[in-house]
């Protein structure tokens, strides 16, 4: 049951990094909607997972890759924002002020 | 309860899918990509507690690594393009 909650409840948040990178009007805010909520709303699903079933290749399986996703998508993440920020002037239209501007 | 989940998940894949699909920069490609890559593996983890079969799951190991060297390289690719 607390599984099958859990499971729900990181689906919802996968969602909502869609609903984000979907409507979000530049490409670095839709990259923080994408890494955010989903990197949290997949290791919700697995843990949930990883509740529900008994044997332990299963939950081995799903642990490594619940600790696999916190430790990969932010840094790819970072990867993909500093290259797109470097590639192109595109990158930062939709910005008020350039912190970085110089620095990466 | 999961099979509330699974229609939550297609929901976000069909987002992700549009992303993909509109672009407009190789980025957008990649979150779309990217995104797919996450619903897929939540999907396969929903799945395994509906069946209580946890044949498939080292696929989600391997597809979370896989993805991440994948996102490493088109971001290389996109740095270089733009110098």
């Amino acid at each position: 049951m607390t599984g099958s909650v859990l499971a729900l409840a990181g689906a919802v948040l996968t969602l909502l990094a869609a609903v984000g990178v979907v409507r979000f009007p530049d490409v670095l805010a839709r990259m923080h909607a994408l890494t955010k909520a989903s990197t949290l709303g997949t290791v919700l699903v697995l843990v949930g997972a990883a509740i529900t079933l008994d044997h332990p290749n299963d939950v081995t399986s799903l642990l490594l890759a619940a600790a696999l996703q916190v430790l990969t998508l932010p840094v790819g993440a970072n990867l993909l924002s500093r290259a797109t920020y470097r590639a192109g002037q595109e990158a930062r239209s939709g910005l008020t002020g350039d912190s970085q501007d110089g620095v990466v | 309860m999961t099979a509330a989940a699974m229609v939550v998940l297609a929901l976000a894949a069909t987002g992700f899918g549009y992303r993909l699909v509109a672009g407009p920069s190789l980025t957008d490609r990649m979150l779309g990509i990217d995104g797919l890559l996450v619903v897929g593996v939540s999907a396969l983890a929903v799945r395994s507690m509906q069946t209580g079969e946890g044949a498939f799951l080292p696929v989600a190991v391997v597809a979370t690594l896989v993805g991440f060297v994948g996102t490493g390289i088109v971001a290389r690719f996109i740095e270089g393009a733009g110098q």
